[in-house]
């Protein structure tokens, strides 16, 4: 007891020390919040409650949440609730938060233990009925506090305004801001009658920019309480969609240069692939396939069973999708492709059916869809401006095929293993006269090949899901590639990879994605009417048959 | 010799599929299913005979057959689902379920021939006949060949599939056109026109197989196998290439299409699922495996894959791709002459006598 009457000065001095009416108010306040921890008698709590679901003070809505939540409990004497709990040394641990007078959370962890739980009756908590549907506005959560926010829209309480404000003043997070903003000025402009106003708030709300400026501009435009303002709301519209076009087209151009990013990567071992032997390898798409169940069991490995709660399974990843796709492309081409060489059309036909194998293994095992989490690191994205995001995985997927093909580059002009691939392609008979061991060049070409598609089914991973058939979604398009790019040509690739890409999103803007597709392929067998052997054919005079 | 034997290979085979399949159904043996069943093979033979001819004889490896014979199949499914239908446009000519389900008003323009069957049929040559033309000649005159091809043809079916997903297309999107009631006023349920049906087939792969040896043994078929064999060559001496495989294209798509008509009211149905890239491989598959270049290869094979399918899938449901993806691989790999090959290979050995090597195809057989 003695113990709680200290807490109790401590509030009314902390509290005392405010000024004028509000620390009036305030302090009005802390006794309710007082006698709802410790009522002096029966009835004591409920008047106190029925008083703070009145007031509808924001500064008590976490207390109120709390007892809503049956979570109230007292530490020291101050008013806390619990959050997330974990485990450490044996014993479960809570985050701790102080309700009131300020929302914030504890230094330590504590357990369960050192917490004394106030019990509330059914009764009395539902008293709180009233002030439910406002209690999020100062949840821990920016999207709770987003929502609650929207629900005032049409709440039907005049003191709604006056709410929102004071909960405004203690909004930190720049997006739930925005969104709370322009519910204010929305229920500002539809009050107000003067045109004056309502075209400041039009203004502020344009400036504010939030999620449904549009919608409620154009409402306003069509039956806003001011006439003569409705024509600037029009105006406002109009930019305003004017804008947005500019930005969709931005996002579109970005995320066909992603996409282009992708096919470059499956296609660039393609190219090399087909370029050396003469190999039309089906189950390319599968190697693809291979890498993002690599990034998969990575991740069931580290995660669940080592316990490494970090992004580290995702950096293991990367060069394990590499290896493990380029030792099973090795492994084919050892059983299957080494018979094959320079017979397009029968190698093309045997991987159709390694890869009918694999697929079918692939849903054997890990059966039709699974999914990799996306690492921590690449959540979000970086806001160029409103409204216009990069996401970072989609970022990374273009920043990994640039160092990927610089790396290929290099590889293939500026080392001795390259010069040794380019030779073969060029003459294989000649190579092996002079001591190039082909079979060899061919093998280690087909792993490097492989790995690299293995790489794009790991970078896939952080933009979809892992199904047994994504390589075959993504295996004609890659082929296509190959055509237009001409045959073995790294130049090649990532030309013809990024003009598809790009194509491809910037016809689905305007048609679907299907009619997109179609175009793609008209648009292609018209452009091989002009370069029938590709973008960078090879220079030569050789005799085709 | 060699005649003689092939004599009695053709008389088992008429004895087989013409007398004792039809007889015994008629009697009660054999089921109306069977029937049916062999029905559907004998359309997909007749694709295989037209992609022996392009990619066999001619060396083209065309992947969209599927598709051409997908074309010719949604046109005789269009008739008859058009004359079973029930509900009414707004301007009060019959339309299909599937399209009052999904509000659509009135019939779209191109579905009114179809209520005619002369016209659907035509419809459903003409079609596929034109989209090779201007397809293949697009192709061909920009001297595209071999893995290019392949490759474009491919994704010329992956492109039209996924049109036929779409529900706006009012082809009957995924689900495809089904709820096929009668056909030239004849029940398409009754045995009696399901056994008319598997004849009407028969017949039919019987006169394209006849037509086929026919054309590959004419100066024609000549120049496609010159063109097989070495395309420059043949271009050297003044044939136009380009013609000799447009036509061919022509031909095969032909095929493909008339199989796909005789296919849809036996099956009941027709989707596009039977017109994915898959599909199209499959049909280049059962060639490969029957046996490359010969044309009763082409029949064989399909025979035996389609036949092998039915029982896997009813046996062992989940191995059915592992089977095709092995056979893929092994037929490639060691069976370059396909099962007629290995065939006629132990049959050489057994007998201890040697054959030329080429003609293999039965040009005397078959003729009146």
């Amino acid at each position: 007891m003695n113990c709680i009457q200290k807490v109790w000065l401590v509030i009314l001095l902390s509290i005392g020390m405010g000024r004028g009416a509000i620390a009036q108010q305030a302090d009005s306040i802390s006794i309710r919040v007082a006698a709802v921890l410790n009522p002096p008698n029966d009835t004591a709590r409920s008047q106190a409650l029925r008083y703070l679901a009145a007031q509808k003070d924001p500064a008590t809505f976490p207390l109120l949440a709390a007892i809503n939540d049956k979570k109230l409990y007292t530490l020291d004497g101050k008013p806390v609730t619990t959050g997330e709990g974990e485990t450490s040394g044996g014993k479960e641990v809570f985050t701790v938060f102080y309700l009131y007078p300020q929302n914030k959370p504890a230094a330590t962890k504590l357990p369960a233990e050192q917490l004394q739980k106030v019990e509330i009756s059914r009764s009395e908590r539902l008293i709180l009925n009233v002030v439910l549907p406002y209690l999020n506005l100062t949840s821990h959560d920016p999207q709770k506090r987003i929502m609650a926010y929207g629900q005032l829209v049409d709440a039907k309480d005049t003191g709604k305004i006056a709410l929102l404000e004071k909960a405004l003043k203690q909004e930190t997070d720049p997006g739930a801001l925005t969104a709370g903003r322009e519910v204010l000025f929305q229920l500002k402009l539809n009050e107000t009658a003067s045109e004056h106003q309502a075209k400041a708030y039009i203004d502020s709300l344009d400036q504010n920019w939030g999620e449904n400026v549009g919608l409620i501009l154009k409402n306003y435009a069509e039956k806003g309480n001011v006439v003569s303002a409705r024509a600037y709301a029009a105006e406002k519209v109009k930019s305003l969609e004017s804008l947005q076009g500019r930005i969709e087209k931005a996002q579109n151009l970005f995320s066909g240069i992603s996409l282009g990013s992708i096919l470059i990567l499956i296609a660039l071992g393609l190219a090399i692939v087909y370029g050396l032997a003469g190999i039309i390898n089906m189950a390319h798409g599968e190697f693809l396939m291979i890498g993002a169940y690599t990034t998969y069991c990575m991740q069931s490995l580290l995660i669940e069973t080592l316990g490494v709660k970090s992004d580290l399974y995702f950096w293991v990843s990367l060069p394990a999708s590499f290896v493990v796709a380029g030792v099973f492309g090795l492994v084919l081409e050892k059983l299957v492709i080494r018979h094959l060489y320079a017979r397009p059309l029968e190698s093309l036909l045997a991987t159709w059916g390694v890869s009918l194998i694999m697929v079918q293994t692939a849903r054997s095992i890990f059966g039709d869809l699974t999914a990799v989490k996306a690492p921590a690191f690449l959540a979000g994205g970086w806001q160029l401006m409103p409204h216009l995001v990069l996401p970072f995985n989609r970022l990374f997927i273009i920043g990994l095929t640039i160092v990927v093909v610089s790396l290929t580059y290099l590889m293939l002009y500026r080392s001795r293993l390259g010069i040794r691939i380019r030779a073969v392609t060029q003459n294989r008979t000649m190579s092996a006269c002079l001591g190039v061991e082909t079979r060899r060049v061919d093998a280690i070409t087909f792993f490097l090949g492989s790995g690299l598609a293995g790489l794009a089914g790991c970078a896939m991973t952080l933009i979809g899901n892992v199904v047994p058939d994504m390589g075959q979604t993504y295996i004609v398009d890659s082929f296509l590639v190959v055509v237009t790019g001409g045959v073995g040509k790294i130049a090649g690739a990532i030309v013809s990879g990024l003009g598809i890409g790009f194509l491809t999103k910037v016809l689905e803007s305007f048609y679907e994605a299907v009619y997109g597709k179609v175009l793609i392929l008209a648009l292609i067998v018209i452009f091989l009417q002009f370069k029938p052997r590709g973008l960078f054919p090879d220079k030569g005079r050789i005799a085709e048959d | 010799m060699g005649n003689k034997k092939d004599f009695g290979w053709y008389a088992c085979c008429i004895a087989l599929f013409l007398i004792i399949l039809p007889l015994g159904n008629v009697l009660g043996f054999v089921s109306g299913n069977t029937i049916s069943l062999w029905g559907r093979y004998f359309c997909f033979a007749i694709v295989a005979l037209g992609v022996d001819l392009i990619w066999g004889y001619t060396g083209i490896l065309s992947m969209c057959q599927a598709f051409f014979f997908c074309l010719g199949g949604y046109s005789v499914a269009m008739h008859i689902v058009l004359r079973g239908a029930t509900a009414l446009g707004i301007n009060g000519i019959p339309m299909p379920d599937f399209m009052a389900w999904n509000q659509v008003e009135s019939l779209p323009f191109f579905w009114v021939p179809f209520q005619s069957f002369g016209l659907a049929v035509v419809l459903g040559l003409l079609i596929p006949a034109a989209f090779a033309l201007v397809f293949g000649y697009f192709i061909f005159r920009s001297r595209i060949r071999g893995v290019y091809m392949a490759i474009i043809t491919q994704a010329l079916a992956l492109a039209m599939w996924l049109i036929f997903l779409r529900n706006e297309t009012m082809l009957g999107g995924t689900n495809g056109l089904t709820d096929f009631k009668t056909l030239l006023g004849l029940s398409l349920s009754t045995p009696g026109v399901k056994l008319g049906l598997y004849l009407l087939s028969l017949l039919t792969l019987g006169i394209a197989f006849w037509l086929s040896t026919k054309l590959v043994d004419s100066k024609f078929g000549k120049v496609l196998q010159a063109i097989r064999d070495s395309e420059s060559r043949t271009s050297y001496t003044a044939y136009r290439v380009m013609h000799y495989k447009l036509a061919i294209f022509i031909v095969a798509a032909l095929l493909a299409a008339v199989a796909g008509m005789l296919y849809a009211p036996q099956t009941g149905i027709i989707t596009p699922g039977r017109m994915d890239v898959r599909a199209s491989v499959e049909m280049v598959m059962w060639v490969a495996i029957g046996g490359r270049g010969k044309l009763k290869g082409a029949i064989l094979g399909s025979l035996i894959v389609n036949f092998l399918y039915s029982i896997c899938t009813s046996l062992f449901p989940d191995s059915w791709l592992f089977i095709l993806g092995f056979l893929f691989i092994i037929t490639v790999l060691y069976f370059d002459k396909g099962l007629l090959g290995m065939l006629e290979t132990v049959v050489a050995k057994l007998g201890r006598m040697r054959k030329p090597a080429a003609e293999p195809t039965g040009r005397e057989v078959m003729q009146p």
